[in-house]
């Protein structure tokens, strides 16, 4: 799963948001790194609703114009919550040997299995 | 409406109708709440997103297919060109002609590119088309026009002053303005006949509908 995949799934882990507030939402979660513009957003929406990770939930109209908010479906949030774990298994990888680090100042030397 | 909105609908127009039909209105909205107050442009990033998202969904064999049509037109409008030089060699023997080296050698790499191109597009297209249905007629019917206008150029080309003239001294023949002008028409039905929504279709039709387990 790409970086703007994984923060647009979850920009919605709160509720079904519609585009603008997806792309600020995402924004805001990845601290300013994934700055969608429409186009972009549009395609990935595409994307996901194609393999069922999201849907279109809300459709009104906004100054004369539609608006149509999507949510998270339950595929698509157990999709998001595997990529978690998988970042976390390998970012573990990472911060435990930090540990090591900090500690005794030079990591121990990677086992050959 | 504003001048943002129109500069955005022009950008929209990079997506096929079938899928504006659906989405434009939504996909403005966003692009005007993206854009800062008082601008007449969206920005750069946002165009380009909209280029480029719109020839996604168009497909890789529509831009080929655009690009096989311009370069046909290309070489067809260079091919006419070439024969009003004074003392012209044929233009399909590149490097004979009385062109600068330079330009020889990249009139003949994009003939070369139109040849190469030919196939894998043609194929590309009835494989999209699914082997059937008018479309796949018309795509047929298409692309054999195509290469009449390849051939027809060719013997215009070679013989100047087969079709009335256009101006004196001549630069280019009505017949031969006439052969671009079918290059150009050529392009636009293809474009036609590739609008059909293919694979993306369904994904898009999925996004903007509501589905029936959210409304229960």
């Amino acid at each position: 799963m790409r970086e703007p995949t994984y923060f647009v799934l979850a920009s919605l882990l709160d509720g079904p948001l519609h585009g603008y507030a997806i792309i600020q939402r995402t924004e805001e979660l990845s601290g300013g790194r994934v700055r969608l513009a429409t186009g972009t957003l549009y395609t990935a929406l595409d994307r996901l609703t194609g393999e069922g990770y999201v849907e279109l939930v809300r459709e009104e109209i906004v100054n004369g114009r539609v608006r149509r908010s999507y949510g998270l479906t339950p595929p698509g949030a157990g999709a998001l919550r595997a990529e978690a774990a998988r970042m976390a298994d390998a970012a573990r990888l990472v911060t435990d040997r930090g540990r090591h680090l900090k500690a005794g100042g030079s990591a121990p030397k990677a086992s050959p299995a | 409406m504003t001048p943002l909105e129109r500069h955005c609908g022009w950008l929209l127009r990079a997506y096929p109708v079938w899928y504006r039909r659906k989405r434009a209105g939504e996909m403005l909205s966003t692009l005007l709440e993206a854009s800062p107050p008082g601008r007449g442009w969206p920005s750069f990033r946002d165009a380009q997103a909209l280029v480029i998202g719109g020839l996604r969904v168009r497909g890789r064999v529509w831009w080929l297919s655009m690009l096989w049509v311009v370069i046909g037109a290309a070489i067809t409008g260079y091919a006419f060109f070439i024969t009003t030089k004074p003392i012209h060699a044929d233009f399909w023997i590149p490097l004979l002609n009385t062109e600068p080296a330079v330009v020889s050698v990249a009139a003949y790499l994009t003939v070369a590119a139109w040849v190469v191109l030919t196939i894998p597009v043609l194929i590309a297209g009835f494989a999209q088309l699914r082997w059937r249905g008018l479309r796949m007629a018309a795509w047929a019917g298409a692309w054999a026009a195509g290469f009449a206008l390849m051939y027809q150029a060719g013997k215009w080309g070679r013989y100047p002053g087969n079709s009335p003239a256009i101006g004196s001294p001549a630069v280019i023949s009505w017949g031969e303005l006439g052969l671009c002008a079918a290059w150009l028409a050529l392009g636009a039905v293809m474009t036609w006949i590739l609008a059909a929504p293919h694979h993306s279709r369904k994904a898009a039709e999925a996004s903007s509908r509501p589905s029936r387990q959210a409304s229960s």
